[in-house]
């Protein structure tokens, strides 16, 4: 698991594994650590293909009726980035949500073990009874993909509708996609349309360089950010659809 | 990122949290130096540390609570209990579980350790000598402990460039002890100040050097090489900035010309924090440093230094943690 | 780490959440996308389902709505609809917000205070419809029906036949308003001139090329979901081109595979030249060549083939591509090029909508674009422009003696304005009153309506609405507190339509017709009744039953009646699956090939009618004699459309494209002798916009826009959808900008000729330099707190969400501007279309 961590995460995380087998004598740690991840069954993840997005914010509201997330935040949103100098312009989209990383530092920061990654499916999910809201996570989550629920006051974001996929539905956002852009599935299981998918194209994660691993991919995003504008001299104007207007 | 999940309730938390556990420090330290005569002499000092030390920690403890979501929008009473889940488990990798360990332990030993000063009659060798002398010896690593976990606390985050840094934690400590030393004084310049005309007066007459209560000087002293401390951690902080890739310029661009946070970094925490107090101790410690002459300085003057310093540390705290939710990672 | 996740998932989520059980270990790997279930995620508990139909867009997408104790939670599309496959936009999903706003009207209000200001009183259903009965009954018994002015906005299907066909019709009033003329009824009547029936269906799952004219089918069309979700398909799967003329980078033209920046009302000119280089390239050979049979392109209808073609090379020699440069800005090579591409690309779909068609001379547009898919060989083909095909439905029709309709004519603007304006003239309609010359209807009832904000020139809107002495008595029928509803007398409360029943039959896009039907999911709130059941209640109390009590009652009827939907179980089964389609049917192309069998022509009452080459039954058309049918002729017999049999082609008789409106014949007609009798050209002709004719340095055009997320004017309450979308800054070429000394986010004025809002700029190259756009939602000033920041009278406090509305919070976007304000009233000459998007605009900063 350790050896192909990006070496930031790694050095931090090694230390206090090693800080903290010494503390607490948990010296079986690092094997269990080995083990759980090559045994687990599921690996959800999501290919989002952005050819097939076309903004419809479908998928943001399916979200929002299915969790009734209150105003002011949102678990999956769409951002749109649009650049260039008319008339060559060009618009993308960029569906928005937790990306379930394999290496998540909100459940790394988490106190109180409220937040954690399901063993046997690889979904991040946070135990709202144990939360207390510090917010901590929050600030860990390199993808502005949580929030503070004003209705429970406790951490909240997407969890790839646990509550749906436990039944043997898709996640809600998946199955209203009007363009079918959304693919979910089991990346351990190499039959799965996700696995097919994952071979045969070229994909991208959001922000590799904070070593999370995401597993939400991504075929065809448009990476670009506000800041390149100046860079290549041209236009480029993010909307989040958010109360963050600035992309976080 | 530009809205900001902690606000002043963190802010406070972080500065009396860190100015706390300095007290408690730099009096366990004081009284732990003395042995004989040191000890003794300076046992004031350490008396004014040990009380004041729990306060700023409980404080900013209970900001802390009241900023936890389960305690702002609680629904029923048994949310405002729900932070004790913090001590219903340990969590290895979390800098905050340790925090919450940390500073539980911290908030016990400080008060037992200022309930043995708090007899007025309290004085080294009394029945609470060994007590006293043994949280103290707790009481120097628990309170350094406390004044870096704040600054691991922030720093443990990529997400946060620019608290994502090995000096902040350093620097949180050099701030903490500072304004846990500036705490003191304050205390000491309130409290003894009937003693002031003859204080000086003692000062004036003392034959020699070894007669005189250096307790001030010897707070000014520490306190000037804390703050040469704090430059040199704000300067590598920024250095390393401009040293590392994309984000971390990024972010420290904040604190820099055309930054929103500018003037308040350069003004508040740098000149006024730091640079006024460090040059008025230094006007008065180098002829006692240099020239062994006594060290006087005006009761309002220590009261402002003190307050500069305390002021420079709180608006330290507020700079950190703004600057870092309005920072984040460069690019998608 | 692992170690303490695993520990923490054996123990304290199983114990806290209860959801997290063994079966997600043991579940099937793949997952289907098949909704239709769906569940709580703070309980886990099954959530009750209703299937059940949209109505946030006249698309009409069956969907199914589930329930938790009583209370609308969720809205997903129905996965067994041949139209959506279980697709449902972001629209449709915000459906919960409407049924839950807390701004919604829920009993009678009468008004206390003075017209508008606001002060109502609760009021019982028998009080209002006492008086509101008495009221329309002595308009009756005086003979006056007609001064009973009923106009409509979202009303179809089921509740247009009940309201429209059986109460209004036994009543006894023409005088019906709708709100077509401010949609699409320009593209329509275009249909109407061309090939007889109006709507097209764009076969995406069978076209190789498709290329757009100003339609924005990513975000909003009538047929939406069924629609977009195919083209996405079409691009992705099989690699199909989409080429999209907009004077803006919607999110249609963004994923485009090119987009095409034309100047704004000069689509015509683009399409014309693209005939040209058809017609001049030879390249309708083939299936083009094929088509012409059933085209009439010369006023004679009986032209050979090498007429036809002549005829056609005549006419478009004038427009070439480098003409058509001068007048759009589009490259004349980009042009060519394109007109190449679509024209040897079969099958390929052309799609245009108000982009094109919401001009001046969107009429001709329409009919161009007809004219250039019908030389190609694309119409009603698989692949190509089809003719819609939707559910005949039956359904009781009422009381049979229902008195000859009187009706005042102030639907269809003042006589000679547009030349058919076959579905009227809507915005004219409070212009019409306010003149008074043609007659004032003394109740004016609106459902589902807003004069106020949906139409141009709103301050006149407002004033004439609020005058007493133009309109007595205004009745507002409206889940919602909207503009209009502000100034009525009666405000009768309507369910939303997640509590009301209703039968479908929007058209489909694979050609077959799906039947379905719309069911409560709740019972309706507060005292909110259907106006289905409303009009059958006012009818007995007028004494004039309908012969059926409730909506619902229609519906069942309805359900038994039509012969598809019988066979399989009728209402019961309806009730239960939502949907339904004849199983293998096969779906409906080229059906004007259809031959009439000569025994439906040579029939009684049949004629041959000489001029045109139509079959018609002249005892149909209402004449007295067959010497009178045919001295007056076909084309010139009121309403013989409606007894068209057939079409004489050669030596057959087709159905051909079969007239619904207008007396054209079969043919489908690129020559239309109606038009050139009515003064116009009679084929698609240049006509340039007057306004953009004597633009001047400093003008801008103003266009307006729909956004995905939003409907029309019935929406801003919805919190999910205006939390996405509430602003609307007008979007400008920084170009533009820099010329005016204007920066993002810049406070603006934008002045027209009828008035000025003031907005803010959003600098952006997504748009053409010399156009600014506007879209049309927000700046919303009633429908509740989510729409405009000010509660209904009836509001309540029971939504958390209400203290969370940020959007209208100081410092933060606001709820936008209104661009109707600053866009007048102003038909197209044929159809009497609205212009949405003729209007001239200067700018300045505030």
């Amino acid at each position: 698991m350790a050896s192909d961590s990006s070496k930031k995460t790694l050095s931090r995380r090694q230390f206090l594994k090693v800080g903290a087998a010494a503390a607490t004598t948990a010296a079986t740690l690092p094997a269990t650590v080995a083990s759980a991840t090559t045994k687990q069954s599921i690996h959800y993840a999501m290919v989002i293909d952005t050819r097939r997005c076309i903004g419809c914010h479908a998928c943001s509201v399916a979200c929002k009726t299915e969790f009734e997330v209150p105003l002011g935040e949102s678990r999956s949103w769409v951002e749109y980035v649009e650049k260039g100098i008319f008339p060559n312009v060009r618009r993308s989209f960029l569906p928005r949500l937790c990306n379930h990383c394999d290496e998540p530092d909100c459940v790394d920061v988490c106190p109180t073990g409220a937040t954690y990654k399901i063993a046997s499916n690889g979904i991040v999910d946070i135990t709202k009874d144990i939360c207390i809201g510090c917010g901590y996570c929050i600030q860990a989550c390199p993808y502005g993909a949580r929030f503070l629920n004003p209705e429970t006051g406790t951490a909240d974001k997407c969890n790839f509708c646990l509550h749906r996929v436990s039944e043997g539905l898709v996640p809600s956002c998946v199955n209203t996609c009007q363009g079918r852009a959304r693919i979910f599935g089991d990346i351990n299981d190499p039959d799965s349309e996700i696995s097919r998918v994952l071979a045969t194209n070229a994909v991208s994660v959001l922000r590799p360089e904070m070593g999370t691993k995401p597993n939400v991919f991504y075929i065809d995003a448009d990476h670009t950010d506000e800041r390149d504008a100046e860079r290549y001299n041209t236009y480029v104007r993010i909307d989040t659809h958010r109360r963050q207007k600035r992309r976080v | 990122m530009q809205e900001l999940t902690w606000g002043w309730p963190i802010i406070i938390y972080l500065f009396l949290a860190g100015m706390g556990a300095g007290a408690y420090t730099v009096s366990a330290s004081v009284l732990l130096r003395g042995g004989g005569g040191f000890g003794r002499k300076h046992f004031q000092l350490a008396r004014y540390g040990a009380l004041l030390a729990p306060i700023p920690i409980i404080i900013g403890t209970a900001f802390l609570i009241l900023e936890l979501g389960t305690f702002m929008y609680a629904t029923e009473a048994s949310m405002y209990f729900r932070w004790l889940n913090l001590f219903t488990t340990f969590e290895v990798l979390s800098p905050m579980s340790w925090g919450a360990w940390i500073l539980g332990l911290g908030i016990i030993a400080s008060v037992v350790y200022a309930y043995t000063f708090l007899k007025k009659e309290a004085a080294p060798g009394d029945e609470m000598s060994s007590l006293r002398r043994a949280l103290a010896w707790v009481g120097v690593p628990l309170g350094i402990a406390i004044g870096v976990y704040t600054g691991v606390l922030l720093g443990a985050m990529p997400s946060r460039p620019f608290w994502n840094t090995s000096i902040l934690p350093f620097l949180f400590l050099v701030s903490s002890l500072s304004t846990g030393a500036a705490g003191i004084t304050i205390l000491k310049a309130v409290f003894s100040s009937g003693d002031v005309e003859e204080k000086n007066a003692a000062m004036q007459t003392a034959k020699s050097a070894g007669e005189r209560d250096l307790s001030d000087y010897l707070l000014n002293v520490s306190d000037l090489l804390l703050l040469g401390l704090e430059v040199l951690g704000i300067f590598l902080l920024i250095l390393f900035a401009y040293m590392m890739y994309g984000d971390r310029v990024d972010a420290i661009a904040v604190i820099m010309p055309g930054g929103s946070l500018f003037s308040l970094f350069w003004w508040g925490v740098i000149v006024l924090g730091v640079l006024v107090p460090s040059v008025i101790e230094l006007k008065y410690t180098v002829p006692t440093l240099l020239h062994g002459r006594a060290f006087i300085m005006p009761r309002n003057l220590e009261l402002s230094l003190a307050t500069f310093i305390l002021l420079g540390g709180l608006m330290l705290r507020y700079v950190v943690v703004v600057a870092g939710q309005i920072t984040g990672p460069v690019g998608i | 780490m692992i170690n303490r996740r695993a520990f923490l998932k054996l123990g304290a989520i199983s114990a806290a959440t209860g959801l997290v059980t063994g079966s997600i270990l043991s579940q099937a790997r793949e997952l289907p996308h098949q909704g239709g279930r769906g569940f709580s995620p703070t309980t886990g508990q099954r959530r009750r389902s209703v299937p059940s139909t949209c109505y946030q867009c006249v698309t009409r997408c069956p969907n199914i709505i589930y329930t938790e104790n009583d209370r609308v939670v969720k809205v997903e599309g129905q996965p067994n609809s041949i139209r959506t496959e279980g697709v449902m936009c972001a629209k449709g999903q915000g459906a919960v917000n409407q049924v839950n706003d807390p701004d919604r009207v829920l009993y009678p209000m009468r008004r206390v205070g003075k017209r508008g200001e606001g002060k109502w009183k609760r009021v019982s259903w028998d009080e209002a419809l006492d008086e509101l009965a008495g009221r329309l009954k002595t308009l009756r018994d005086a003979g006056t029906p007609e001064k009973f002015m009923f106009q409509y906005g979202r009303m179809k299907a089921s509740t247009s036949k009940l309201v429209k066909s059986v109460f209004l019709g036994t009543y006894g009033t023409g005088t019906i308003g709708n709100h077509t003329s401010i949609c699409e009824g320009g593209k329509w009547t275009a249909h109407e001139l061309t090939w007889g029936g109006h709507y097209d269906n764009w076969d995406f799952d069978n076209t190789r090329y498709v290329l757009n004219f100003g339609s924005n089918v990513f975000e909003a069309h009538t047929n939406h979901i069924p629609t977009s979700p195919r083209l996405v398909r079409a691009m992705a799967e099989r690699g199909v081109k989409l080429v999209t003329f907009d004077v803006r980078l919607s999110n249609t033209a963004a994923k485009s595979d090119e987009w095409v920046p034309v100047k704004p009302g000069t689509d015509l000119a683009v399409i014309l030249a693209m005939c040209n280089v058809v017609m001049r390239e030879d390249l309708y050979e083939g299936p083009g060549e094929a088509f012409l049979k059933f085209v009439k392109v010369t006023r004679r209808h009986d032209a050979t083939l090498e007429e036809k073609i002549v005829a056609l090379k005549e006419h478009f020699a004038e427009y070439t591509p480098e003409w058509a440069e001068q007048q759009s800005g589009v490259p004349a090579v980009t042009i060519q090029r394109i007109a190449r591409e679509f024209a040897t690309t079969h099958p390929a779909c052309l799609m245009t909508y108000r982009g094109a068609v919401a001009h001046y001379n969107g009429n001709e547009a329409e009919r161009a674009a007809q004219t250039l898919a019908a030389i190609t060989g694309n119409i009603d083909n698989p692949g190509g422009r089809c003719k819609a095909v939707g559910a005949g439905w039956s359904y009781p029709h009422g009381p049979k003696n229902k008195p000859k309709s009187r009706k005042l004519k102030i639907i269809d603007g003042p006589p000679g304005l547009a030349a058919v304006p076959t579905h009227h003239m809507s915005h004219y309609v409070m212009k019409m009153i306010k003149d008074g010359s043609w007659g004032r209807p003394d109740v004016y009832m609106t459902y589902k309506y807003t004069p106020i904000y949906a139409n141009g020139e709103v301050a006149e809107n407002v004033e004439i609405l609020k005058d007493e002495s133009l309109i007595p008595f205004y009745v507002n029928i409206n889940p919602f507190y909207d503009e209009s509803a502000a100034l009525a007398d009666l405000i009768l409360p309507e369910p939303t339509f997640l509590e009301r029943w209703d039968w479908e039959d929007m058209v489909s896009p694979v050609q077959i017709p799906e039947y379905y039907i719309r069911q409560p999911a709740v019972k309706p709130l507060g005292e909110t009744r259907d106006f289905g059941d409303v009009v059958c209640d006012l009818a007995e109390r007028m004494g004039m039953p309908l012969g059926f009590k409730s909506k619902e009652e229609f519906v069942r009827l309805s359900c038994e009646m039509t012969p598809d939907v019988k066979a399989v179980g009728g209402f019961e089964y309806m009730k239960k699956n939502g949907v339904y389609h004849v199983p293998g049917s096969k779906p409906l192309y080229y059906s004007y090939t259809k031959e009439i069998p000569a025994g439906k022509y040579v029939a009684d009452g049949v004629i041959y009618d000489e001029d045109t080459g139509v079959y018609w039954n002249w005892k149909k058309a209402h004449h007295h004699s067959e010497s009178e049918a045919r001295a007056k002729g076909y084309a010139h017999t009121k309403k013989a459309f409606k007894a068209y049999v057939g079409q004489r082609i050669g030596d057959k008789v087709y159905q051909g494209f079969k007239p619904d409106a207008l007396n054209k014949s079969g043919y489908f007609e690129l020559y239309s002798n109606i038009l050139e009798e009515k003064g116009h050209k009679p084929r698609p002709t240049w006509m340039a916009i007057p306004e953009h004719e004597k633009m001047g340095p400093n003008d801008l055009y103003m266009t307006t826009y729909k956004v995905g997320v939003q409907i029309h004017s019935r929406s801003a309450n919805c919190k999910y959808l205006t939390e996405i979308y509430h602003d609307n800054p007008a979007w400008i070429n920084p170009k533009d900008a820099d010329k005016r000394g204007i920066s993002d986010g810049d406070a603006i004025r934008v002045k027209s000729p009828i008035g000025e809002v003031e907005t803010k700029a959003r600098l952006t190259e997504a748009i053409r330099p010399g156009v600014i756009a506007i879209s049309h939602h927000c700046g919303h000033w009633q429908y509740g707190r989510y729409a405009s920041g000010n509660k209904s009278p009836s509001g309540v406090d029971t939504d958390p969400d209400t203290k969370r509305i940020w959007w209208q919070e100081e410092g933060r976007d606001g709820k936008g501007v209104h661009p109707n304000w600053i866009i007048a009233n102003a038909p197209d000459p044929i159809n009497g279309q609205q212009r949405w998007m003729d209007t001239v605009v200067q700018i300045s900063k505030v």
